[in-house]
């Protein structure tokens, strides 16, 4: 026992040594192929533009207004209004006398004055009696319009900030709060506190600052709140300790968006008139956590940011950037290795391809981890960000590896590259917006980051179901790369489709038939044969939901009447092409004999495999995916079987497995048949599976 | 000029037989698909009005009651139910009968406190705060007024409000400008890889000897990598046109895109040629587009403005300027980095 142990333990050693032989040789070779000459030109580049834009954005000549004089606005240049369009960046003033609506004009100002004002040529702004923008008939021509407005908007707000008499200017104090409906309130707090509006209102919601003024506010906060409301609580402490004087500042940061005059925010402070240094520090600091729930808000009517994490998710997308160059190193590393066979004498050692892999991958994982921490530790992120960016940082690196095993030249590589860094960005990015809204987007591990940067406590459950499953994926990933780990893959040229079966068929073996008799061979391996066949296809189960997940969020923005019917039919191909798929390599690379009996037998193998699997999956239904319309229409077979008589219910459990084993079969006789039957058979089997799931949704 | 379009051809053919730009495509598709799907779901979490008559219903007490029940008149979307109390409105707001509940004070100094109470963490938050700031924003107006006198300059009058969609805009700004440029960063990186992969496998070599010019080369493979890109442009632009969404100037936008997929071919071409291997060379390539365009885009007037603006026809005199301006940088650049080329041969 212990000598085993010990034999386990000396191999385990090698293997180690062996990976971290590579990995050095690996990295040694990488910070040669990326020569000091390089770096140091691309990062004179970069010092460049960042000096050019700097000093662009400094002197005001340059600004990110991607929306800079798209509309043309006809108004007087003596009218009160020209200041504000000209101060709007996407207007354009052109002069109203020559400009014709439609043509050289989207709207036009038209101001009716008070009789005998404006004899002078000049009109003050307080003798228009009424203002008209007449715009064209177009929907360019309602934007101009809606434009128009805002710019008016913010030019008031502008004048508005200049005023000295700071209580005309701004007479509404707005002091929000974000209350769960089950906590008792303790009412007489928020009023008795309400009555500041003199210094005081700035550090009213950082709670830390409260010595200064009286209000019972703050401290009630804190006492009656969830422990969310806390957390935060503290969040917006350390955020007005950055900003400056006014706590309330931080929503300036985040709300360019939705309104136009987002550091009118100061604008309570009577003591503190510093309206231009404010505006630097709302822009220079990015404010974590700006206007999550619970951080209340204290301001004018215009400085109120509806709950959205605008910069923690900017913080967050942070952490993806840099994996975009990393996998474009990985990639070139791998594909390296495959051309004019240079990876050979690395084949030939007695290292297994695991452990090349594993030490050719190391040196770029170590690289993402110090990264993730680097930048966790700028933009203030704790241990569960970097934790949190671990499994996207693999699958970023596993999909790539598959990519370069995959990739006949660089030009395809690029592609993959491109594809990888697109679609993973985007699953990691998207859900991640909905933080605040919705429990589904914890499927995505950076919702973890925004919860970790706006200084939200998060379950351990909440932080293993959002990670596992990309942690599964990439492992996954890798495993399939490795099945052409091995010459015949790596230094052919074959198509992409080939070598993606070829990846498969490496993972099964061939199924023994009884002699025709009727007798089937009992024993262990035929069973392992089919174990690995049901296996391989359960494996396939993480990358079927999301595909399934990336085809609800694409059929999202469709109506329901042809969204729900879609979805449907491609929810039945997804998982019918996961079942068969690695069937049809098994076939085609001659594994599998091409008989019905076997194509039978691995057909209900792998239908009781997916539906094992898509049982062990039924945790969406914990996330609460289920009530959406669309998510129930996806994962309908796992939900809604309560209130039915037990054989019903039993019946309805095992219709699943029925169904999948039954379509898998037909497929599967049609794969080893050849390549259009294949096709033909899986159609059919799409088709049934479409309509069960039309029967399940009708009848749920 | 026969064995440019030799080498041209060569290049499409291995194009198509990876199937490669049918990748690019669905790459693109995908980004257009989602960055849609991404302004479809911001906006109607945003735009109370994408979401069927949103009204909220605000519980208020205070002194100052009447005048937001006024306000209230005046928006869309908001109605105010005045309570005797803040315990009564923060009552009807636990038992569910208010969305949001608000508490106004008259001070000493003059002004209107408002204490807000808006419901914590539901989905529907996004949208009475929205609703609310309108509100609020509403009656701070009114009370402006009111205090008019007291002003030094008096604000100007607002227009009435119009209806527009949020995501006309958008498409305009940031769509249409990035599906057009997609394509102009996909063919300098198709042509860095090509290069460098001739160079890596030796058949630069073979290149060589046959009865070509280096210049000659380089034209090939920049025609097939340049007249590949205003094709998806193309592509995009009419797919946008059957949405419904009419695209104006479509031939000096695909001009102006050309003139920048020649600008960053060239770009690539210098990359190739200077850089000791593929690593390096993408690494350089991808450092220097995005310190070209993101540099671009910061100044005024950058390509993305121009597209928009051309898309939205709103050009003027300017924008064709800096069309030509563009195609003559294109150009010149081109010919420079060929000449170079030509004389320097690839450096390895």
């Amino acid at each position: 026992m212990i000598d085993g142990f010990r034999r386990v333990g000396r191999r385990l050693a090698v293997g180690v040594r062996r990976v971290l032989r590579v990995a050095r040789w690996e990295s040694a070779r990488a910070s040669g192929g990326v020569d000091r000459r390089t770096l140091a030109a691309g990062v004179a580049l970069l010092l460049v533009a960042g000096g050019v834009v700097g000093v662009g954005v400094a002197t005001g000549v340059a600004g990110l207004d991607v929306d800079q004089d798209v509309y043309r606005v006809g108004v007087d240049a003596e009218s009160p209004y020209s200041e504000a369009i000209e101060d709007a960046p996407s207007l354009r003033p052109v002069a109203a006398g020559t400009a014709s609506l439609g043509d050289s004009a989207d709207a036009v100002v038209v101001t009716v004055v008070e009789p005998g004002s404006g004899a002078d040529g000049s009109i003050d702004a307080a003798d228009v009696e009424e203002v008209v923008v007449r715009a064209s008939d177009t929907r360019k021509g309602e934007a101009a319009a809606a434009s128009v407005r805002e710019a008016v908007e913010s030019h008031n707000e502008r004048l508005m900030r200049a005023e000295p008499n700071r209580t005309a200017a701004f007479p509404v104090v707005v002091t929000l709060r974000y209350v769960g409906r089950t906590t008792p309130l303790d009412g007489g707090a928020t009023l008795g506190g309400s009555d500041g509006g003199t210094g005081g209102s700035g550090g009213q919601s950082a709670g830390g600052t409260d010595a200064t003024d009286s209000d019972g506010d703050g401290s009630g906060t804190d006492a009656d709140d969830t422990g969310a409301d806390e957390s935060s609580a503290t969040d917006s402490n350390g955020d007005a300790d950055a900003d400056g004087p006014s706590g309330d500042e931080r929503t300036s940061g985040g709300s360019d968006e939705t309104d136009g005059d987002g550091s009118a925010t100061d604008a309570p402070d009577t003591t503190d008139d510093g309206a231009g240094s404010d505006d630097d520090g709302g822009f220079a600091v990015p404010s974590i956590g700006g206007a999550a729930f619970g951080a209340d808000t204290v301001g004018s009517p215009g400085s109120i940011t509806p709950p959205f994490p605008f910069t923690s998710l900017l913080l967050a997308f942070a952490f993806l950037v840099p994996m975009n160059f990393l996998i474009q190193a990985y990639g070139s590393s791998i594909l390296d290795e495959r051309t004019n066979r240079r990876g050979e004498p690395l084949l030939v050692t007695p290292l297994s391809p695991a452990e090349i892999v594993a030490g050719k991958t190391l040196p770029y994982a170590a690289a993402a981890a110090v990264v993730t921490s680097l930048i966790a530790l700028l933009v203030g992120g704790g241990a569960l960000s970097v934790v949190a960016v671990a499994p996207v940082a693999a699958t970023f690196l596993g999909a790539t590896f598959v990519g370069a095993m995959f990739a006949r030249s660089f030009k395809e590589l690029t592609f993959v590259t491109v594809g990888v860094s697109v679609l993973l960005t985007t699953y990691a990015f998207v859900p991640a917006i909905f933080t605040n809204v919705t429990p589904v987007a914890l499927v995505s591990p950076l919702t973890l980051v925004v919860f970790d940067l706006q200084g939200e406590a998060v379950s351990a459950g909440e932080v293993l179901f959002s990670t596992a499953p990309m942690a599964v994926g990439a492992a996954l990933l890798f495993g399939l790369g490795l099945g052409v780990y091995r010459e015949e893959d790596m230094f052919s040229q074959k198509p992409v489709t080939r070598k993606f079966l070829d990846a498969l068929a490496v993972r099964l073996s061939a199924v023994p038939v009884g002699g025709g008799r009727g007798v089937a061979i009992p024993g262990r391996k035929r069973l392992r044969a089919l174990g690995s066949v049901a296996f391989l296809t359960a494996c396939t189960i993480p990358f079927v939901f999301v595909a399934e997940l990336l085809a609800v969020a694409v059929l999202f923005a469709l109506p329901v009447t042809v969204s729900i019917p879609v979805l449907l039919v491609t929810i039945a191909f997804i998982e019918e092409v996961a079942k068969s798929i690695g069937l049809y390599a098994g076939f085609e690379r001659g594994v599998f004999e091409r008989t019905d009996r076997v194509a039978l037998a691995v057909g209900l193998a792998s239908g009781t495999g997916f539906f094992l699997a898509e049982k062990a999956t039924a945790v969406v239904q914990a996330v609460g995916l289920t009530e959406l319309f669309l998510g129930r229409a996806a994962f309908a077979d796992v939900s809604g079987f309560s209130g039915l008589p037990p054989i019903a219910l039993a019946a309805l459990f095992f219709a699943p497995l029925v169904l999948h084993v039954a379509a898998t079969s037909a497929a599967s006789v049609g794969a080893s048949r050849g390549r259009t039957a294949y096709a033909l058979a899986l159609t059919l089997a799409t088709l049934g599976h479409a309509a069960y799931n039309v029967g399940v949704v009708s009848l749920g | 000029m026969d064995s440019r379009l030799t080498i041209a051809g060569r290049e499409l053919a291995g194009l198509r037989a990876e199937k490669t730009i049918l990748l690019a495509i669905g790459i693109q598709l995908f980004i257009a698909t989602f960055s849609s799907f991404l302004v479809v779901g911001l906006v109607s979490m945003y735009d109370p009005g994408a979401l069927d008559g949103a009204e909220i219903e605000v519980a208020a007490a205070g002194d100052a009651v009447d005048d937001l029940e006024r306000a209230a008149s005046e928006v869309p979307g908001a109605s105010v139910t005045p309570y005797e109390d803040a315990d009564a409105a923060r009552s009807a707001f636990d038992r569910n009968a208010a969305d949001a509940v608000v508490v106004t004070t008259r001070t000493e100094s003059g002004r209107v406190s408002a204490a807000v109470t808006a419901p914590d963490s539901t989905v529907e938050t996004t949208v009475i705060v929205v609703q609310l700031r309108e509100l609020l924003r509403t009656y701070e107006l009114n009370e402006r007024d009111a205090r008019a006198s007291y002003l030094e300059e008096s604000p100007l009058p607002l227009p009435d409000r119009s209806d527009t969609s949020p995501y006309f805009t958008f498409t305009y700004t940031v769509l249409i400008p990035l599906l057009v440029f997609l394509p102009v960063f996909i063919s300098g990186s198709l042509i860095v890889d090509s290069i460098t992969e001739e160079l890596d496998q030796g058949t630069m070599e073979l290149l060589r000897v046959a009865p070509v010019t280096l210049a000659e080369i380089v034209d090939g493979k920049a025609a097939a990598a340049i007249g590949i890109a205003p094709g998806q442009a193309l592509l995009w632009l009419l797919l946008l046109e059957a949405n419904g969404t009419s695209v104006a100037n479509v031939g000096p936008i695909l001009a102006l895109m050309t003139a920048l997929t020649t600008l960053v071919v060239a770009v690539a071409v210098g990359i190739a040629a200077v850089a000791p291997d593929r690593q390096a060379a993408q690494l350089l390539y991808s450092v220097a587009v995005l310190v070209l365009f993101g540099g671009a885009t910061a100044m005024a007037g950058g390509p993305a403005n121009a597209v928009a603006r051309l898309a939205i026809d709103s050009a003027g005199a300017t924008t064709g300027v800096l069309v030509v301006a563009y195609a003559g940088i294109a150009a010149a650049a081109y010919l420079g980095v060929r000449r170079v080329v030509a004389v320097e041969g690839f450096g390895r």
